[in-house]
């Protein structure tokens, strides 16, 4: 059973006028348990629609999706998710652990369950300070980190984050990613939204590319990073002692290092000269400027 | 449901209408001194003083939270992380409605309570020549909390099809008007002195009553104010309208919403 699974969902928008709006066009994904997913795209590609239908925010037009087996529509299937939308907005007539105990109600928490989580993910999101603080005083920062606490408080098997480095300082995003981490170290299988190709670099188990509502892409990150060596930058010392780097293309490495050794050079380093999750996402979304 | 109804609750004690209500409120203290200036009916006086601006405040709070209620929600994106819990569309919906409902309630038991305590004052000044019926006044006010229940319900299912806070308070504000004109409007149309409007008009003003509250329906004051007997009919037909008309226009609020996008 896949964690999440699309099949063949698409949305149409009706916008005034009778125009239409291809949102989605016939996505199909499956993204495993365990795994780390990164869906990646420019603005406006669906990354945001999917979420919504996957939530059940919005209908699809046709097609379906389910999450650990269960239809969307199904009220069942939010039960076994922790979701961060972009840029959360919370009740802010509440404090941060008020908001905290009406998620824990809303699965079902005991109170005592929900006091101990409750002070272990405040704690982890550093926001006990903060914790009996109206959210409307919260910065954007702390909203963002409490929208990550309230996904992670009834520890779901899922986690569908919706751009959610988005607001973050440097050492936000360093804890979000550490705890992408350790979700994924115990076997969560977290499905991210981004356009940040670093972050699906340092994090994801596979990408998914979606542009125009297209799925244009899925791969493993090794993958893509393994494909996108181009050549290496070797490092050597020429017999009378001066340094040299060259780039050496990927498929003459070998003749240029016996070549090398046969002029008795040594050689310091070899690094392998790669085009990075960038690159391929750009490749993706507009090949014909990356070319 | 019970979860939305604490936290919805809790909102509306936090808002700043709450407070403002307590501010109104404290009109009610003025009752007897002002009920004083008529020479005659000074019972009388504080009675309608205090059924009147007991039902102003319900109104103002019927309009203000009913038709916010859900649009702040809308506008504000709450509803992108509530309805993403494992909560269904009609579940959230009954519970904010019953919020409001019960923050009605409440206003009501308090501000009763407090014009009954201004009533009592102003008659033992000036003891009335017929007593005051205290189980009449007790059910003119309950009749007028169902109303505006009722017209919350209204509140709300202009709220499901609405982007803006345009629809759900000047619908309410029409719907409350109309509500209260529409069973004179029907007596005068089936009346002898309406014989040169045509069928047609008359036809359209009889669906029009039945499709519209009649909120007349729930008018007990005259009751409450001159101690006039109440029959059984008058209390158990208005409660039965109010149960079926109100559950009616909640089903339909909870059908459209869920079928709502939140885009």
């Amino acid at each position: 059973m896949h964690a999440i699974e699309f099949d063949k969902l698409s949305k149409v928008f009706q916008g005034k006028k009778k125009v239409t709006v291809n949102a989605l066009n016939s996505l199909s994904l499956q993204v495993d348990q365990g795994e780390v997913f990164g869906f990646l795209g420019p603005n406006g590609a669906g990354k945001s629609t999917s979420i919504k239908i996957l939530l059940g925010l919005i209908g699809s037009t046709a097609g379906t999706a389910r999450i650990m087996g269960v239809d969307v529509t199904e009220k069942t299937a939010r039960s076994q998710v922790g979701f961060l939308p972009e840029n959360p907005s919370f009740y802010d007539f509440l404090t941060g652990e008020e908001y905290l105990r009406f998620v824990g109600k809303s699965f079902n928490m005991s109170a005592a369950d929900i006091s101990v989580r409750g002070s272990e993910v405040l704690n982890r999101l550093d926001l006990w300070e903060a914790r009996k603080r109206p959210i409307r005083g919260y910065s954007k920062g702390m909203v963002q980190r409490l929208g990550l606490a309230q996904t992670l408080i009834h520890d779901p098997a899922v986690y569908v984050l919706d751009e959610p480095m988005s607001g973050l300082d440097p050492i936000g995003r360093a804890l979000v990613k550490d705890i992408i981490r350790e979700l994924k170290e115990r076997g969560k299988t977290v499905f991210f939204s981004t356009h940040i190709t670093a972050d699906v670099e340092a994090v994801c188990d596979r990408v998914g590319v979606i542009n125009k509502g297209v799925l244009l892409a899925v791969d493993t990150v090794s993958g893509v990073l393994e494909r996108g060596v181009e050549g290496y930058t070797v490092r050597l010392f020429k017999p009378d002692g001066a340094s040299e780097e060259c780039v050496v293309a990927k498929a003459d490495l070998q003749d240029f290092i016996e070549k090398s050794i046969a002029q008795r050079c040594s050689i310091e380093r070899v690094e392998p000269k790669r085009k990075d999750m960038e690159a391929f996402f750009l490749e993706m979304v507009s090949p014909k400027q990356t070319s | 449901m019970l979860n939305t109804v604490a936290v919805n609750l809790r909102a509306i004690f936090r808002d700043r209408v709450f407070h403002g209500i307590v501010v109104v409120a404290l009109l009610f203290l003025l009752i007897p001194s002002v009920s004083s200036l008529s020479m005659r009916q000074v019972t009388e006086l504080s009675i309608t003083l205090a059924l009147s601006l007991l039902s102003l405040i319900l109104l103002l709070l019927s309009i203000s939270l009913g038709a916010t209620s859900l649009w702040k929600d809308i506008e504000r994106r709450y509803t992108y992380s509530v309805l993403s819990l494992p909560l269904s569309r009609s579940a959230y919906l009954v519970g904010k409605f019953v919020a409001v409902a019960l923050f009605l309630l409440l206003a009501t038991l308090v501000l009763g309570a407090v014009a009954c305590c201004m009533i009592w004052l102003a008659s033992g000044i000036y003891p009335a020549d017929r007593p005051i019926v205290w189980m009449n006044l007790v059910l003119c006010i309950a009749a007028d909390l169902l109303k505006y229940v009722m017209l919350v319900a209204y509140a709300f299912l202009f709220s499901t099809v609405s982007t803006s806070f345009f629809l759900p308070i000047f619908g309410t504000i029409s719907v409350f008007l109309a509500g209260n004109a529409s069973q004179q409007a029907y007596d005068y149309v089936h009346s002898p002195l309406a014989t040169t409007l045509s069928p047609v008009v008359k036809q359209a003003a009889s669906v029009l009553y039945y499709l519209l509250p009649n909120f007349s329906a729930f008018n007990l004051r005259i009751n409450a104010i001159y101690g006039i007997p109440l029959s059984m009919k008058a209390v158990v037909l208005p409660l039965m309208y109010f149960c079926i008309y109100t559950t009616l226009l909640v089903i339909l609020a909870t059908v459209i919403f869920t079928r709502r996008e939140m885009k």
